[in-house]
């Protein structure tokens, strides 16, 4: 197997509109069919194509990565069948695959920051692209890598904590106040797009819902798919007594929950607590109503400041975040240039090796007085010669693996001994011994033979 | 003189307690898991060498009506309480903030006073150890739910005035805090009544006129009466309730620190 390289060819939200996006999306069901007929075409090692409504993104490793990206993007072009389609494309190759890979996992690119989905839809296209058999060890260990970082992104950072829609805001405010919120009642005052989203989201925690509506046809309809019931508009203040969530949505140019209203209500109710969230503009509920002891009011305007304090709070995280990221990308690195070096240790000390030993070979049959154990012996001495010759520079190496541009030194030193063919191969990543002389106990150790002799 | 032991067992306790109440600010404060998990550790070491000091110390004070000896029982019981009901609601530990420098103090009192001949022996009774042990049961029953009643008004301060995030977000729900208020009430108020009762009835044995602390006893009982009454008749919740609390509490307290007083000059 020769050296596989990362590469990526996508776009995202940042790239291309929705028109573009949904042309190139793929349907999961297809996704290893498009994976299979990807490698064979593009001559691609490992492959993984993450699809979603806002990116798609071919992940993959080849041992030419330019000439990979190419062929990738004449193949996301064909599919398309758009001309432009090259404008709208992104490409990263090397460790810039690696970071862009942790950042889409740890939600850092996504639309909404810290949004828990991503993670998820890529964990399924690793899946996918496993059980397609595209997935290697490089590709492998790089999106095993990015769930690792998306983890601890997420367990060290706040990068997804306060809500950021309004439904969820909601959620979140009803639970502040009443902690659990299973049975507790949920009344839609108006039945607005909006307003139903909210009450699904308070349904999903097992809240009981009502729906008041002027139009007894629609509260029915939202009723319905949201799990509630409908009531007539007469029965609102009744409504109102009972619940302990309200939503109010309606049309109306006037309050309709007004401060009168309630105080008949408040009365009835005996200081229950009560949350009323007014998301229509103008508003449903009378401002004074907030003053009363036990209610609670929220308007569209409060909504949508937990919402911007919540997103300008995931920015300042996100920072954070980004940190990670980087500290993992060089982990990465290393790991990748540990796969670059352990075969070319390997390589160097068997070609050293086999050029002593060779010329050993071809001297011994003039050395005939020699008894077997003085034949020995320079056996021993050619393996201590190796090794002493080889202490310094396999050091070196090994120690330029922490350096930032320590593949210069290994270009080096393939090309002095003529190592070009050496092959990173991912297989052979754990580190080999070195061969061993025919009578270890003749040989000092591999480690102080440098010192020693 | 307590034996060295017990010396430092309170010493080490009284540390860990203002440990903790420091890192329960901090938790406060910032939000830090770091402090959190501190201040729980410091407790729990706290309670340990209280626990011991306790021990220790009842070698010399065998008999319940001793005052020092009750506070050192009402701050571990108040401790205690907390840490039991952390357990089980979750999102209490900001409650530590309040309850354990009030346990401090209470344990503070206990080392500190002097070893007073508490009562004088002519009006001692066999109601007087009944009497200040269930005083100083309801009074950390009490201890428990201002501090609950603290958490609700702050958070209650804090939806209204939109500050979401923060502090906000480790206080427990408003209707988590106002329920457990009231169970605290229940627990509190039977014990603080029988203390009351046996303190009268004890009271009245005495030639001596009704003293400052005794009357506010009666207030504290009073006003926590009045509150449990509206909250169980007129379904009374939330702010209302929780500032009825604070003023019982007051009071209360108000008798706590007339008795830790009155054990350090000797008087009544």
């Amino acid at each position: 197997v020769p050296p596989q390289h990362l590469l990526l060819v996508g776009l995202s939200h940042h790239t291309a509109p929705l028109s573009v996006r949904e042309r190139l999306a793929f349907p999961s069901a297809e996704v290893p069919q498009v994976l299979g007929d990807v490698l064979k075409r593009v001559g691609l090692a490992e492959a993984m194509l993450v699809s979603t409504c806002n990116r798609v993104e071919m992940y993959a490793s080849a041992e030419s990565p330019q000439e990979a990206v190419r062929g990738l993007r004449e193949y996301f072009g064909a599919l398309a069948h758009q001309e432009d389609l090259a404008s709208h494309l992104y490409e990263h190759t090397g460790a810039a695959v690696a970071r862009h890979a942790f950042r889409v996992a740890s939600s850092l690119d996504s639309l909404v920051v810290g949004e828990p989905q991503i993670l998820g839809q890529v964990k399924d296209a690793f899946t996918l692209a496993s059980e397609a058999g595209t997935m290697g060890v490089v590709l492998g260990r790089c999106m095993n890598r990015a769930f690792a970082v998306a983890k601890r992104v997420r367990s060290e950072t706040g990068i997804a904590a306060g809500a950021v829609s309004v439904s969820s805001i909601a959620v979140d405010l009803a639970r502040s106040i009443f902690g659990e919120l299973t049975g507790r009642r949920v009344v839609l005052v108006g039945a607005g797009e909006m307003s139903e989203g909210a009450a699904k989201a308070l349904a999903q925690q097992g809240t009981l819902l009502s729906v008041v509506n002027r139009n007894q046809e629609r509260a029915r309809t939202v009723a319905l798919a949201c799990g509630g019931e409908a009531r007539d508009w007469d029965q609102l203040s009744q409504e109102l007594t009972l619940a302990d969530v309200v939503i109010t949505s309606t049309a109306s140019p006037r309050y309709v929950i007004t401060r009168d209203l309630m105080q008949g209500v408040i009365k009835a109710r005996r200081h229950r607590p009560l949350f009323l969230i007014d998301i229509a503009v103008p508003r449903d509920v009378d401002p004074r109503v907030e003053n009363m002891d036990n209610v609670f009011l929220f308007d569209i305007d409060d909504l949508e400041q937990v919402a911007s304090q919540n997103i300008a709070a995931r920015k300042r995280e996100a920072e954070q975040a980004e940190r990670i990221v980087e500290a993992e990308v060089l982990a990465f690195e290393e790991w990748q240039r540990s796969l670059d070096l352990t075969p070319t240790l390997v390589a160097l000390r068997e070609r050293v090796r086999s050029v002593v030993h060779g010329e050993l070979q071809r001297t011994l049959p003039r050395l005939k007085s020699l008894s077997e154990a003085e034949r020995k012996s320079l056996d021993v001495m050619c393996d201590a010669m190796v090794n002493k010759l080889l202490h310094r520079p396999l050091t070196e190496l090994k120690k330029s693996r922490e350096e930032p541009d320590g593949s210069a030194l290994l270009e080096s030193v393939r090309r002095l001994f003529e190592l070009a063919e050496v092959q990173t191969t991912p297989e052979s990543a754990e580190p080999a011994e070195p061969a061993k002389p025919a009578n270890p106990a003749l040989l000092p150790t591999r480690r102080t033979s440098g010192e020693h002799t | 003189m307590m034996a060295g032991w017990v010396s430092l067992c309170f010493v080490l306790a009284s540390v860990a307690y203002a440990g903790a109440s420091v890192a329960y600010f901090l938790f406060i404060g910032n939000g830090s898991e770091r402090a959190s998990t501190w201040a729980l550790r410091l407790v729990g070491a706290a309670a340990l060498l209280h626990i011991a000091f306790l021990i220790g110390d009842s070698e010399r004070h065998v008999q319940l009506g001793d005052v020092r000896q009750m506070f050192t029982v009402g701050s571990l019981v108040i401790v205690l309480g907390h840490l039991i009901a952390q357990q089980r609601y979750g999102r209490l530990a900001v409650l530590g903030a309040f309850v354990t420098p009030v346990a401090l103090l209470m344990f503070l009192a206990a080392g500190l006073g002097h070893s007073v001949p508490d009562v004088p022996e002519d009006v001692r009774s066999a109601l007087l150890p009944a009497h200040v042990f269930v005083n100083v049961l309801g009074v950390a029953a009490f201890t428990l739910a201002f501090a609950v009643a603290t958490a609700y008004l702050i958070q209650e301060h804090l939806l209204r005035r939109r500050q979401l995030s923060g502090l906000f977000t480790r206080l427990p729900p408003l209707d988590v805090l106002d329920s457990l208020g009231l169970k605290l009430l229940l627990i509190g108020f039977p014990l603080f009544t029988i203390g009351t009762v046996s303190g009268a009835i004890w009271a009245v044995q005495l030639p001596t006129r009704i003293s400052p602390t005794q009357f506010l006893g009666l207030l504290g009982w009073c006003v926590f009466a009045a509150v449990l009454l509206l909250r169980v008749a007129a379904g009374w919740q939330g702010r209302r309730a929780a500032i009825g609390t604070l003023l019982g509490f007051a009071c209360a307290l108000a008798v706590v620190v007339g008795y830790a007083l009155r054990a350090k000059t000797g008087a009544m």
